[in-house]
């Protein structure tokens, strides 16, 4: 009875290998293989501006407990909330906007040298979303009092789990693969979360305080510009920039858009292999 | 049928190693909270490198904060435990004369082995969070199962003269009572796929309505056809009133993780409500654990009454010793 027992934990271990296995599979991501011709700038190059607007009241901040490192709690100045729809004078911060389209894919892009900062103060990542290129490097900073642990969770792209001490050096990293967008968080500290976009092109910006964006050096054509928000989703708009045009494109974002909290999932979304 | 068939005690048992057993089973009841406080505070990868944690294996004031307190902790008494178990392992290999058993404490012994390696590939791929976390989950509730059943071998009672019965009807308790363990365990599996984001809730809650109806259809046999039997009817008993618990569990966790999905970090009551919820789902493996060790002591298969009661009897003392 025992080894019938034993048999049936053996293969339960077993079988849970192979249906979780089967559940949750990275896509595969195919590289390009082919080489692409490097984009040469013609002069002839515009820029596209906007404002994100948000219509309606927004929702309330949610409350962060972090009692539970007396670190956290000193250094984090003023009202310790969450930052996911952060909405001042009816503008909407925190939105990642990035061309599609245009011909861009076409071409490759030089990567700048300058690194991207993700910052880890008062508890929280700053900026709470930023936008990237594929292998451009990103700077990770903590200028806290505490030790963090910094964790992107992307689906094509390398992940990484990584403990930075107060005062320790800069981790740099970077992104082999366009994603849009990498959830990042902190191990130690459960409310720090950050999102990461990254995109093979550096036609991408991020809506400031006042809800404006810039996007500078678009080549003329006809693109689609995405409105990315992390709880509030997706909107898009069709943009034509002539030969040194520069155009606008406003959105707004209404509150009755504003995803509920995740709910959980309860239909299975088993995948057998 | 009853049958009046004494059955020599052929091993004096050895209430050291009984004793020591159940410590063991308690302190892995503990370990299983423990980890089930990581998963539910989200701090499985807060500790970032492994055996050592930050680089040393006691770590520093500095470093326990946050969700290094939950992590460290699991990893900590987790050492206890194996320290433990590598004791009792070494214990009842040199006092048990009974081979099986002595098997089955180095089975243990694997198994908290196998449990910390599973650990340690878990913080080095985190990519592969429910792959590992999964199958994490199984191996320490089965080893929990191991740990209980060597109590229950080493126990006076086992070893005590029994009298032994037929096991009629179709089912039989027996099978019965095996085939609702299995239940048990895919059933955590299935919980532990939803706790680590692998699927979607609606396969455990089909698992705690078959579990259910295994429980309570083995608890009415078991009372129809052992009523006067302690030795079966209180873990019977045990295991009904455990089932009623763990369902509200089940009930209240999922309502409070439904209520706090907007939350911006685990938060109070969700945390508490699906630790006990694990907590008392390891305590129903174990009642129900306990019950089918019981029966297979007491109860003989019906094909066994072949050529009288010496066959009942022999199997009975094959059981037992």
């Amino acid at each position: 009875m025992l080894r019938k027992v034993g048999m049936i934990c053996v293969m339960l271990t077993v079988a849970s290998f192979v249906i979780v296995a089967g559940c949750k599979k990275k896509p595969v991501v195919e590289d390009a293989g082919e080489t692409k011709p490097k984009y040469a700038s013609k002069g002839d190059e515009g820029t596209i501006t906007g404002k994100v607007a948000f219509d309606g009241t927004p929702p309330v901040a949610k409350k962060i407990d972090m009692s539970q490192d007396a670190n956290c709690a000193a250094a984090a100045a003023g009202e310790k909330t969450t930052e996911e729809v952060v909405v001042t004078d009816g503008k909407l911060a925190n939105v990642y906007v990035y061309l599609k389209g245009g011909g861009l894919e076409k071409f490759s892009y030089s990567v700048p040298s300058d690194p991207v900062v993700l910052d880890q103060q008062g508890c929280r990542y700053h900026p709470h979303v930023l936008g990237i290129q594929t292998q451009q490097t990103l700077k990770i900073v903590n200028s806290d009092p505490t030790t963090h642990n910094i964790h992107p969770s992307p689906k094509v792209n390398q992940e990484f789990n990584q403990s930075q001490a107060q005062g320790a050096p800069p981790i740099e990293k970077k992104f082999n693969r366009k994603e849009l967008l990498i959830p990042v968080k902190c191990n130690q500290h459960p409310w720090m979360k950050a999102n990461i976009g990254v995109l093979d092109h550096p036609y991408f910006a991020v809506s400031a305080k006042d809800g404006s964006y810039t996007i500078k050096n678009v080549p003329p054509g006809n693109y689609t510009v995405v409105f990315w928000h992390e709880t509030l989703g997706e909107q898009t708009a069709s943009v034509t920039v002539g030969a040194k045009e520069s155009k606008t494109q406003d959105i707004t974002y209404k509150a009755g858009a504003a995803a509920a909290p995740a709910s959980l999932e309860i239909a299975p979304t088993l995948i057998l292999p | 049928m009853k049958q009046q068939e004494g059955i020599q005690e052929t091993v004096k048992p050895n209430l050291g190693v009984h004793r020591f057993a159940i410590v063991l089973a308690c302190l892995t009841i503990v370990l299983l909270a423990a980890g089930a406080l990581v998963t539910s505070n989200e701090a499985g990868d807060s500790v970032p490198d492994w055996p050592l944690s930050f680089g040393r294996w006691l770590v520093s004031r500095n470093h326990f904060v946050a969700n290094v307190r939950y992590e460290y902790s699991h990893r900590f008494i987790a050492g206890v435990v194996g320290a433990t178990t590598f004791l009792l392992a070494l214990w009842v290999w040199f006092v048990e004369r009974r081979g099986w058993l002595r098997k089955l404490a180095l089975i243990a012994f694997a198994g908290v082995v196998a449990q910390a390696v599973i650990g340690g590939v878990r913080v080095y791929f985190p990519e592969y969070k429910a792959l590992i976390a999964v199958p994490h989950a199984l191996v320490a509730q089965s080893f929990f199962g191991v740990v209980v059943a060597i109590a229950v071998f080493t126990s006076r009672s086992w070893l005590a003269q029994r009298e032994v019965r037929l096991d009629r009807g179709k089912p039989s308790v027996r099978m019965l009572t095996a085939a609702t363990v299995a239940a048990l365990l895919i059933q955590l599996v299935l919980g532990a796929g939803f706790r680590h984001q692998a699927f979607g809730i609606a396969p455990h809650i089909a698992g705690a309505v078959a579990v259910a109806g295994l429980i309570i259809w083995t608890s009415i046999l078991v009372f129809r056809h052992h009523n006067e039997d302690d030795y079966l009817t209180r873990p019977a008993r045990f295991a009904v009133a455990l089932l009623f618990v763990q369902l509200c569990l089940g009930v209240a966790a999922y309502f409070a993780r439904v209520a706090s999905a907007g939350d911006p970090q685990p938060l109070e009551p969700m945390i508490s409500l699906t630790v006990a919820h694990l907590v008392v789902g390891a305590a129903t493996l174990a009642t129900v654990l306990v019950l089918t060790l019981r029966c297979y002591r007491v109860l003989a298969a019906e094909g066994a009454q072949v050529s009288g009661n010496r066959t009942l009897a022999r199997a009975a003392r094959r059981v037992a010793v």
